[in-house]
């Protein structure tokens, strides 16, 4: 499935609502301005989604997964290499030495970092399509790219769309790469997309 | 629909571990906020029990919730998210006292999940999940610490190390440059030598022969002293000869020194000595030594028709001596290392200034030893350098005559046998195992008028005495096989008959007043430091043998 220009640019502008909302949300809790660089958005059949990302995340990936179920249901993800993930949480909590590796704290913190992006843009889908979306605990996952698309929760009988979501938080003058990952049932991102057409149609009036 | 037995069965189970089991508090809503669970852990954590809360609303019963922005949370819950509020950006959901443990923190940190609680796609209520995280988080810290303490050690490991290197590369460069600048006056005092013992020179060839042999063994002869004092001062050995000092007329004493070396450059030199400085107290020796430095330091660097201008003055409870000059002046990035041992601020074998860089080294310590401080102002290169010392002024009891007693002696000045007290008719026994010295000092005394008996050792010493019945002994104290010391104690162990009580000078090398002493307890009357100065061994002499000066 391809999206249209216009369909892509839609898409991002609706996330970019999203997104904004939840860099809103970091900001109040951390005292520090939160920004998340306006998303680039690409949709990928799953096959796909391992070549895409692998430049991105050549060792091990950091995730905060949560599952979310209703009428549109699949995966979502926030994917940040592991130097990354723990560059974001000291830069999230003040630390001032750079740490070395994610305890159990920094863990936490990206959990809750990952659960406030994800239920923002799940949220944002689940009203635009009108629907009541049901979520998972968030859980934050270390491991390869390979382990990490394998353990995505979609029957792998059906065919699975991902739509692919670039951006990056800006942080105290710095910048730290991210990834959105939302797995979909073709249905569901059929549904999604009609969607997407008729709010970006009400826009145009 | 009744439940099957398996269900209610769990159901029990589940009940049973979330109020009685469970290792973490768990609180139970309904979709209106009240609490209808609240477990055993809950009770304990927070001294309230299940009674008094179960049916109260939660943000009612708990304001801080809302004054923190928390209630949010809530309503996304009752909205079908879940949430998740980490220990490293909130604390704490509710306050709780840390339970036990060392910990800074004021309340238990927590970490905490709330779930909304649904059936059949329609949010009843919420669960909160509250874990207590104090021990981890402080564990972790501590970690972090830990982390951060050996990141610093490495670094400060590597600082040291690289110091070290530094230290070693300057050791480097002063053992060339101690080299070169020990070899410079031997090549002319060889040179020079050789040219003598040819004896094809003319008078005034000799004479320049003479004169340099006599400058280059100075200079090296200062070189030497200046090694000497920076090993005693390194091994913590240096002893101030502390006594009431006229410093003006040391400061003067040491003006007069390189007034020479001055006029040759035609530097002008200007003094500003303030009389009413007066006695202060300190090492005569050392003192002098210091303004010395300075002043050989101002001479070096200033050029020709260049001006050094000396002050001393009184301050407050302090005395200062100032030294500026209009010389090559000193670099920003030199500046903090003028004082260091072995820095010179150029270290190239091509580099015009001699010497070791150790005068200015050694003035810090010795200022130091004596309480002051000493600090070096230059606005940069070319545009000379101002050295100030700073005594502390001492309220010591004015006694002028004894200040004037101890000012230091001149040691730069001319051999002249004039006014020397006679000799004549003195044997005097001589104990040195190096034939030069014995030589030197045989020619001074019988120039004189004495009659010198010379011994190359202890028991050739031991036998003159025997045999010629001495009036005065002078001898060497390092020697092969038996030294100085082992003599004096032998001839004192004699009867006064046998030479027992004889006056006796012993030659030391570079003497201070630990070396002065061993020296006097073993039994010699006087110590001559070497190099001997001829008018020095020819009065110590005949004050050995009572003769005064001739008036």
């Amino acid at each position: 499935m391809k999206l249209t220009e216009r369909q892509t640019d839609a898409l991002a502008e609706l996330i970019n609502i999203a997104f904004a909302r939840t860099g809103a949300a970091l900001s109040e809790l951390t005292g520090h301005r939160v920004l998340l660089s306006p998303p680039e958005v690409a949709v990928y059949r799953t096959e796909e989604l391992r070549p895409a990302l692998a430049k991105f995340v050549p060792g091990d990936i950091a995730s905060i997964h949560q599952v979310f179920g209703g009428p549109v249901a699949g995966d979502a993800l926030l994917l940040l290499n592991y130097a990354g993930a723990v560059q974001l949480t000291d830069l999230l909590t003040d630390e001032e030495q750079p740490s070395v590796f994610l305890d159990e704290s920094a863990r936490e913190v990206l959990t809750e970092v990952g659960n406030i992006l994800l239920n923002a843009c799940l949220g944002m889908f689940g009203n635009l399509l009108n629907v009541h979306v049901t979520f998972s605990v968030p859980r934050l996952h270390l491991e390869t790219l390979d382990e990490l698309i394998d353990s995505t929760t979609s029957d792998k009988t059906e065919m699975h769309y991902a739509l692919v979501v670039y951006t990056a938080f800006q942080v105290r003058d710095s910048s730290v790469k991210g990834f959105l990952v939302i797995v979909l049932s073709v249905g569901s991102l059929d549904r999604l997309i009609q969607e997407v057409d008729a709010w970006e149609a009400q826009q145009g009036k | 629909m009744t439940p099957s037995p398996k269900e209610t069965l769990l159901n029990a189970a589940v009940l049973h571990w979330m109020h009685e089991l469970a290792a973490q508090g768990i609180v139970t809503t309904d979709s209106e906020l009240n609490i209808v669970g609240w477990n055993n852990w809950m009770e304990e954590q927070t001294g309230k029990h299940a009674h008094e809360v179960i049916g109260k609303n939660l943000l009612e019963l708990f304001p801080e919730l809302t004054e923190r922005r928390l209630d949010r949370h809530y309503k996304w819950a009752l909205e079908g998210q879940v949430r998740v509020l980490s220990q490293a950006l909130h604390e704490y959901l509710l306050s709780m006292p840390v339970v036990s443990g060392e910990h800074v923190y004021p309340q238990m940190q927590q970490a905490v999940r709330i779930s909304p609680l649904s059936r059949d796609g329609r949010v009843i209520g919420t669960l909160t999940i509250i874990e207590d995280v104090t021990e981890r988080v402080a564990r972790e810290a501590e970690l972090q610490a830990q982390v951060e303490a050996r990141t610093r050690l490495l670094a400060s490991e590597k600082l040291a190390r690289s110091e070290a290197e530094r230290a070693n590369r300057l050791k480097d460069e002063f053992l060339a440059t101690i080299s070169h600048e020990l070899r410079n006056p031997l090549n002319a005092i060889l040179g020079w030598a050789h040219m003598l013992r040819t004896g094809k020179l003319n008078e005034a060839n000799t004479d320049r022969a003479v004169e340099t042999i006599y400058r280059n063994a100075q200079s090296q002869t200062q070189l030497v002293s200046d090694l000497l004092d920076v090993s005693r001062i390194i091994s913590g050995k240096l002893r101030l000869d502390v006594r009431t000092v006229d410093l003006i007329y040391i400061v003067n004493a040491a003006i007069d020194s390189i007034r020479p070396a001055a006029d040759a450059k035609g530097i002008q030199l200007q003094t500003m000595l303030d009389p009413a400085v007066g006695p202060i107290s300190g090492d005569a020796d050392r003192l002098q030594q210091i303004v010395w430095n300075l002043l050989t330091n101002a001479v070096k660097f200033t050029p020709k028709e260049g001006k050094i201008q000396i002050k001393v003055q009184r301050v407050d409870s302090h005395v200062e001596i100032v030294v500026s000059d209009s010389g090559v002046g000193i670099s920003k990035e030199f500046l903090p290392y003028v004082f260091d041992r072995f820095r010179q601020a150029d270290a190239s074998t091509t580099r015009i200034h001699g010497g070791l860089g150790l005068g200015l080294s050694i003035v810090r310590q010795l200022v130091d030893l004596h309480g002051g401080s000493v600090s070096v102002e230059s606005e940069g290169e070319g545009k000379g350098a101002t050295f100030t010392i700073t005594l502390p002024f001492v309220g010591v009891i004015n006694n002028q005559k004894e200040a004037e007693s101890v000012s230091p002696a001149h040691g730069d000045e001319a051999v002249t046998f004039d006014g020397l007290p006679s000799l004549q008719g003195i044997k005097v026994l001589v104990v040195d195992d190096e034939a030069d010295t014995r030589e030197l000092i045989s020619e001074v005394l019988k120039e004189c008028g004495s009659e010198v008996i010379l011994s190359r050792s202890v028991a050739e010493a031991l036998e003159a005495l025997e045999q010629h019945r001495p009036d005065i002994l002078i001898s060497d104290l390092g020697m092969p096989d038996e030294d100085g010391y082992s003599l004096i104690s032998k001839i004192r162990s004699l009867p006064p008959e046998r030479g027992g009580q004889i006056p006796a000078a012993a030659l030391t090398a570079y003497a201070r007043a630990e070396d002065r002493m061993r020296v006097l307890r073993s039994g010699f009357q006087f110590h001559l430091p070497k190099p001997v100065d001829s008018a020095e061994l020819v009065t110590v002499v005949a004050s050995l043998a009572g003769r005064a000066y001739k008036s």
